[in-house]
């Protein structure tokens, strides 16, 4: 984007000129792809441009926000006005000079998406499918979602910050349907990261291809879940929806602020097991959560959020940070110039341990093992939430007895953490998009095999049928 | 009036102009504002003005979409490019047409006295939201996200047929989340409100909302795994219809994603379930005189006495099941093609008042917050969802009950509704009144 540091440095002017403690301008350039392959063809395919800008002051901890798609200097500028008359009158703050910040992350796609034709990947769908149909017969309906996103973002504030980034994202997910009689199961796998197509070589999309087969396939012969209270054991594969949902929204920093987080004020306190350690790392090479700068142009950092079970801080944009007399996280993301960034995470995980995943079954008489979870939902003030298992096991007598469907598990953030009785050496990841306030943010999480003492199953089999 | 209706057909020009002979431009425009107070102070206010436009061309029956908001010619010639090249690679379809221009009657959605009520009005309305949670009780501690919002979009259509609409639609909303703390315990309770019409709007019913859910859970305790009657709060019951709505569309059917699909003309629903779509439902959120393709919006009757009579159409999906468009093919945004959708779907209200379905009930659990709606299974459906609520004993309110978990399947669920009530209420697009299901598994 061909912005001069003058041109900006005029429009941060305009926005505080009427006083303001802090103020900034996001700039945005994107190009999404996005096709999908249903019923054997090529179903859908889009393209878009979105480009846009939004500009914010910040006085005495109210934020007036703006944007427009008109790109034009005199457009940011009559947004910067918008959000000057939003400020009280005030002192002026005087603009530091730009300096761009530095970010060790290292992001270089080796193959641009938008150098692979339309054509190319059609067919690496058309493969994904075929590889899922060829499972078995009882595959009924398969869907593949491919998405390119190629965003360029420019963001200067008026303390002298000044980043570039190139971000670049590819995903693919396969759906499948498989399907018995009466019976119908689904099953889902992606494989994304902030990574170019190199990332979608075509053994590892057929492998994910025939696993969602595969697993939709084994679901069919699945008997409802059991309800109750009983030990679960969740799979490192299963992925870290738990983690995402039990303690990383509670520790994000707008929430602990606003009081409504089960973690506020419990720095330094034991908020779950010894052994568990819970960290968020926007660094990690390629990963679906990854940037080199987050969307307030802080370079991308790794954070410890809880150690050996003590919490040890929490996930920090600008203006939480400063509230706490911190240092940002570089958590500060947005979904796109619509939104004004706030806290959020980026891959999440909790460390392994030393337990291998097969001791963790072997001690376990009887429970839930989880090779696979699907959405969830916290809510942060109480810390209860809920996610749903898409693949799921009994375990009796220390082995993984027959699938069951259906079951979801419902528990408390802090109680369950503290629960937590066995944490294994591995760890498996997940890709998602979370939502928060109305933003999606491409996210991943992860955790190892881990074992909770008790959580409440919420199963559909009759009581009769239970155990 | 309408600069979008002439952006519309200048891209529906331009792409004539590189030899394409079927084309649709939609264009809209939207301007918003967004206030959020805490603790009397305005917290975020946010203003929004974007402008976009998405193309759909049919080359040799192929279906190419790109969107932008570059509307500069420049970018309104690389959208037409993008679109054409994926006509290269997507299959012949012949059942994507565009209409052509027909009379429809106007629905009047518009404001025309908000723009001139001042922002700190309106930033007076959201404060009132949040004193009004305050009020409601001592128990309340916080109010978060105590927000007005207001949404002005205008919408143009234009295709090679010589369709041309224009429509303008306001819409008002106020909410927020109370959290009340008793022993340490905090409970968390939403109010919300929606209106075309900005007077319309009531700030104070709104935060009461919010803070009589926080108090009414002080206290919540678990309870045992049963079977029970459950009854659901019109808010919930439209969630439910949420999970439902998705399988009444053509797409769900034609792609095999729906568990209605084989079911039309029978029952699928106990006796007292009726589900309407109502594009003309002026309490819905997603009220609109034509849909995104340009044909008029009006009122299908989905579900009668339960049993099932139809699916709400788009011309693509119509077209493919030989019947005529419902009037829902509906986008999320310019960024979106049109799909057979939703427009505002309720359950048709019953005669009895939701008091008096509870005080009908001997045991169960009035259900006034369920988490992981989005988790139920749309094609096998199943649910398994965290709920919160008030426990029935005698026709009266006992105790506030919590972290039990309900679970079933969404067939069996409709066919055990035994109650409808009267006091049908909108949830954004989605209605539903005080709705009694007997024998459900709940689990504590």
């Amino acid at each position: 984007m061909e912005w001069t540091q003058e041109s900006l440095r005029r429009v941060l002017a305009k926005a505080l000129e009427n006083g303001g403690d802090f103020a900034d301008v996001y700039l945005e350039n994107r190009h999404s792809l996005r096709m999908v392959r249903e019923n054997q063809q090529l179903d859908k395919v889009s393209i878009g441009t979105d480009r846009g800008a939004g500009v914010r002051v910040v006085m005495s901890g109210s934020t007036a926000y703006a944007y427009t798609n008109d790109l034009t200097e005199e457009g940011l500028l009559e947004i910067a006005g918008v959000v000057a008359k939003a400020v009280e009158k005030g002192e002026q703050k005087k603009l530091k000079p730009f300096r761009q910040a530095e970010s060790n992350v290292q992001v270089a796609p080796a193959i641009d998406p938008r150098q692979v034709k339309l054509a190319g990947k059609a067919q690496l769908l058309e493969k994904a499918d075929e590889a899922a149909r060829a499972v078995d017969k009882r595959v009924t309906q398969v869907s593949v979602v491919y998405r390119e996103t190629l965003q360029d973002v420019l963001i200067a504030n008026s303390r002298g910050y000044w980043a570039q980034d190139n971000r670049c994202r590819v995903a693919l997910a396969i759906m499948v349907i498989a399907k018995d009689g009466e019976i119908m199961q689904t099953a889902y796998e992606s494989i994304g990261g902030a990574a170019g197509f190199e990332l979608l070589a075509e053994e590892s999309v057929l492998e994910a291809a025939r696993k969602a087969a595969e697993v939709a396939v084994r679901m069919l012969s699945a008997k409802p879940a059991p309800s109750g209270k009983m030990p679960v054991v969740l799979a490192a594969e299963a992925g870290g929806t738990m983690v995402h949902e039990a303690c990383g929204h509670g520790l994000e920093a707008d929430l602990v602020q606003k009081g409504v987080s089960v973690y506020a004020g419990k720095l330094g306190e034991q908020v779950a097991a010894k052994g568990v350690t819970v960290i968020d790392d926007a660094t990690l090479p390629n990963h679906y959560g990854s940037y080199r700068y987050d969307d307030e142009g802080i370079p991308a950092q790794r954070t410890v959020l809880i150690e050996d079970g003590i919490l040890k801080g929490y996930m920090y944009d600008l203006l939480t940070a400063e509230k706490d007399g911190v240092e940002s996280t570089g958590n500060g993301r947005r979904e796109s110039y619509h939104h004004r960034p706030i806290p959020r995470m980026s891959n999440t995980f909790i460390a392994p341990g030393t337990d291998k995943a097969e001791d963790i079954i072997a001690d376990t008489p009887y429970g839930l093992y989880v090779t696979k979870m699907g959405g969830g939902q916290v809510n942060t003030a109480t810390g209860d939430f809920v996610f749903e298992v898409s693949q799921g096991f009994l375990i009796r007598d220390g082995a993984v007895a027959e699938p069951v469907r259906g079951a979801t598990l419902t528990g408390n953030g802090p109680e369950a953490l503290k629960l937590i009785d066995r944490i294994g050496n591995d760890q498996g990841f997940t890709i998602g998009t979370c939502g928060k306030n109305g933003q999606g943010a491409p996210v991943c999480d992860a955790q190892p095999t881990i074992r909770i003492k008790e959580l409440v199953v919420g199963g559909i089999a009759d009581e009769e049928d239970a155990q | 009036m309408s600069t979008i209706l002439d952006l519309a057909q200048q891209a529906v020009e331009i792409a004539k102009s590189q030899g394409v002979s079927e084309v649709e431009a939609y264009s809209s425009q939207v301007a918003e504002l967004e206030v959020e107070v805490s603790d009397g102070q305005v917290e975020n206010l946010q203003k929004a003005e974007e402008t976009g436009l998405s193309l759909r061309i049919l080359k040799n029956g192929r279906l190419g979409f790109a969107y932008t908001n570059d509307l500069s010619r420049q970018g309104l010639e690389r959208a037409v490019q993008e679109a054409i090249e994926i006509t290269q690679v997507v299959p012949e379809d012949r059942f994507y047409s565009f209409p052509d221009p027909i009379d429809y009657e106007p629905l009047d959605l518009l404001d025309r006295e908000y723009s001139r009520v001042p922002v700190e009005e309106k930033i007076e309305l959201a404060k009132e939201i949040e004193a009004a949670a305050r009020a409601y009780d001592s128990r309340v501690r916080k109010v978060r996200m105590a927000q007005y919002s207001e949404r002005f979009y205008e919408v143009a259509i234009a295709n090679s047929h010589g369709l041309a609409i224009f429509y303008q639609v306001t819409g008002f909303s106020g909410s927020t989340m109370a959290v009340a703390e008793a022993d340490g315990v905090s409970e968390t309770g939403w109010g919300f409100d929606f209106a075309h019409r900005l007077k319309e709007l009531d700030p104070k019913r709104i935060g009461e909302e919010a803070a009589r859910r926080s108090v009414e859970m002080l206290g919540a305790k678990r309870v045992a795994s049963q079977k029970a009657d459950i009854v659901l709060d019109p808010v919930v019951g439209a969630e439910f219809l949420g999970v439902i709505a998705p399988a009444l569309t053509g797409e769900a059917v034609q792609k095999g994603k729906s568990l209605f699909y084989d079911k039309v003309g029978q029952e699928v629903a106990s006796k007292v379930v009726n589900i309407v779509d109502d594009g003309r439902q002026v309490q819905g959120a997603a009220a609109a005189p034509v849909d995104d393709e340009g044909v008029p919006t009006g009122r299908t009757q989905l579900v009668a006495e339960g049993k099932l009579q139809g699916f709400l159409h788009s011309i693509y999906t119509a077209g493919k099941a030989g019947v005529e468009p419902t009037g829902n093919g509906l986008r999320s945004s310019y960024r979106g093609r049109p799909e057979s959708s939703p427009s505002n779907i309720y359950l048709v209200p019953g005669d009895k008042g939701g008091e008096q379905i509870i005080s009908e009930v001997q045991k169960g659990l009035y259900v006034t917050s369920v988490m992981g709606m989005h988790t139920a299974n749309p094609i096998s459906g199943d649910f398994s969802l965290g709920a919160s609520g008030l426990w029935i004993e005698n026709g009266e309110i006992a105790y506030p009950v919590r972290g039990v978990a309900i679970a079933g399947n969404i067939v069996s669920f409709l066919k055990s509704v035994v109650e409808v009530g009267s006091d049908l209420r909108f949830t954004g697009s989605y209605g539903a009144p005080t709705v009694r299901v007997s024998g459900i598994s709940i689990s504590g």
